[in-house]
């Protein structure tokens, strides 16, 4: 049978955010469930426990949700990459008449990718909880808390989305299945897609924005992974200010994961979408320098343009938590962060432009034969 | 004028090495129309990369007027294709999310050369400048490969194939406008094929068998290609 184990484990992409946001659902659902057992609360520190769990779900609901989104997102576009790449297989399999429905259940172990990043997770927010309480606890304004295991959490973080990822995994490769056996079987199923006047355009131009509208997604991921990046470190840098370092530390952390896995997938996926192209342009005599301005060089508008927009969107997102959530409470007014948009940039800048510069070395060593007898 | 010396190259390694090409030499002149002849696996194809300087052989070297391309830096080689030799394949490799006017303008633009309509229109595909690939025959996409090689001006065409993947009726247009091309342009035109028909077109036809050169052969009458067997 065409897929296996060994597939599964090349979306180690989804297991990290996986990771990531198992590890944070967890460790707030946990304490929220813990500081929802509390009695004797004192009256002045009511106020705090009202947003401490407010704020317990917000953060699991928004890094949850985001994080879901983004694996959704990501399964989807590798789903659709896997059956691309493997469409003789899976067109040879349909056509010796195996149902579309046996075919596309074997996709099911895609979950796998989930459930493994879902199990690590829980299992490192179980590790790290006693420190997080401890932390939360130093403050004294409210009694002690103990860890305790809430086996509903089990079922919500990992066994839930590892079903529904799976199913969604089995549905879209059933979805995609219907295409007709000889389409799959053929090499190549690029279809060209037609604007509605074709400019008069130099080649490399033409190719620019061929380039960037025969993969949308990968715009759309580039963006999202500046997006992260810079929502994440700013975000994480003010927060030094309005609240714990552990906060701090745990944004940051889960920004950078989630930016970098994010754009090193998707820049993985241009160099590999583009290979034939890359390898005709250097048989004809294109220096690979112009390749890989031409083929990465394409995204850089728009991950600067999601650089811009996660500044934005921290900037709301704070001054909309610390105006619900700690409205009653003494902290420091919140105004906009320019020292934390200045280092996030120039970090953001130098990490993006060296992940290029990589990848632009990885297009100069593609072997041109290799690659024309794929 | 292309001088191949001694050329050979390995593939695999341990008990796996196995010797493709095993000291060919080889001469072509200038605007020669070449036929490289061989069953699979004969060689011909290594030795056509190695000769366009797509691939480095093990030993040996491959002169242009005098220049060794095997010794060129990977830019050195890149600068060398872009100004001397154009390729068809049997695959087309056409970039399919471009029209048939910017596959072409991929050749046309590395030369400056801003006549590419003309090339389009020489190999029969006026009007189709702004469709893509899949919207081909593949006749007509292979049409469009031969125009995005002639387009850069190449000195050398290196073709593997060409008509491998085409009808009857279609492989003899094909081959008939290389021929003119040839013979008008005065471009070297070297042909990788097992097809032993097209040996018949051919002025020099070079017969490859494991890795050797068995037989180099001039033809004294180049026949059309409407007139060798198929």
């Amino acid at each position: 049978m065409a897929i296996g184990f060994k597939d599964a484990l090349k979306f180690v992409g989804i297991s990290v955010i996986a990771v990531c946001a198992v590890f944070v659902c967890t460790l707030f659902l946990n304490y929220n469930l813990d500081l929802r057992g509390l009695e004797n609360i004192p009256n002045d520190a009511i106020p705090l426990y009202h947003a401490q769990i407010s704020m317990g779900k917000a953060i699991a609901a928004i890094s949850g949700c985001g994080l879901a989104l983004t694996s959704v997102v990501l399964l989807v576009f590798y789903l659709k990459n896997y059956i691309d790449v493997h469409g003789k297989e899976l067109g040879v399999l349909k056509a010796m008449g195996y149902s579309r429905f046996s075919v596309a259940a074997r996709f099911c172990v895609f979950g796998l990718s989930v459930l493994s990043g879902a199990l690590i997770g829980f299992g490192a927010a179980y590790l790290y909880m006693p420190t997080f309480y401890r932390v939360q606890n130093a403050d004294g304004f409210l009694p002690e808390i103990a860890v305790h295991f809430h086996l509903e959490l089990l079922l919500y973080s990992v066994v839930l989305p590892t079903l529904a990822f799976a199913g969604l995994a089995v549905f879209y490769a059933f979805w995609k299945l219907k295409t007709p056996v000889l389409n799959l079987l053929r090499e190549s199923r690029e279809t060209a897609f037609r604007t509605h006047r074709e400019k008069e355009e130099p080649f490399l131009k033409g190719l620019r924005n061929a380039t960037l509208k025969s993969k949308k997604l990968l715009v759309f991921l580039i963006a999202f992974s500046a997006f992260c990046f810079s929502s994440m470190v700013q975000m994480s840098l003010s927060m030094l200010d309005l609240a714990s370092e552990t906060f701090a530390w745990m944004i940051l952390m889960i920004g950078l994961i989630l930016a970098f896995m994010t754009l090193l997938m998707s820049l993985s996926s241009v160099v590999k979408g583009n290979a034939k192209t890359i390898a005709m342009m250097r048989i004809f005599g294109y220096e690979s320098r112009v390749c890989s301005d031409r083929i990465l060089g394409a995204y850089r508008p728009f991950s600067y343009a999601g650089f811009a927009v996660g500044t934005v969107y921290q900037f709301a997102l704070l001054k909309i938590m610390l105006g619900v959530f700690f409205a009653d409470m003494d902290v420091p007014a919140y105004t906009f962060d320019w020292k934390a948009l200045l280092i996030a940039l120039f970090a953001f800048a130098i990490s993006y432009e060296f992940i290029l510069f990589l990848y632009a070395q990885r297009i100069k060593k593609l072997s041109l034969k290799s690659v024309m007898e794929e | 004028m292309i001088l191949a010396k001694e050329i050979r190259k390995f593939y695999g390694s341990g008990e796996n090495r196995q010797e493709v090409l095993k000291g060919v030499d080889l001469t072509v002149s200038d605007g020669e129309f070449v036929v490289i002849l061989g069953a699979s696996g004969s060689g011909k194809s290594t030795l056509l990369n190695i000769l366009s300087g797509l691939e480095r052989a093990d030993s040996g070297s491959v002169f242009y007027d005098g220049t060794d391309i095997s010794r060129l830096s990977d830019s050195e080689l890149t600068k060398f294709r872009k100004a001397q030799v154009g390729f068809i394949f049997q695959q087309y490799y056409l970039l399919p999310h471009l029209t048939v006017e910017k596959n072409v303008r991929m050749g046309a633009d590395l030369a400056g050369n801003k006549n590419y309509a003309e090339v389009i229109e020489a190999v029969g595909l006026a009007g189709k400048g702004k469709k893509y690939p899949s919207e081909l025959s593949g006749g007509e996409q292979q049409r469009v490969a031969i125009a995005r090689a002639l387009a850069k001006k190449p000195k050398v065409l290196f073709c593997d194939e060409p008509t491998g993947a085409l009808d009857e009726s279609t492989g003899r247009q094909i081959l008939d406008y290389l021929s003119k091309l040839q013979k008008r342009g005065g471009i070297t035109v070297m042909m990788v094929t097992h097809n032993q028909n097209l040996a018949e077109m051919a002025d020099t036809v070079v017969k490859l068998n494991s890795g050797r050169i068995l037989e180099v052969q001039k033809n004294d009458r180049q026949k059309s290609a409407f007139e060798i067997g198929w």
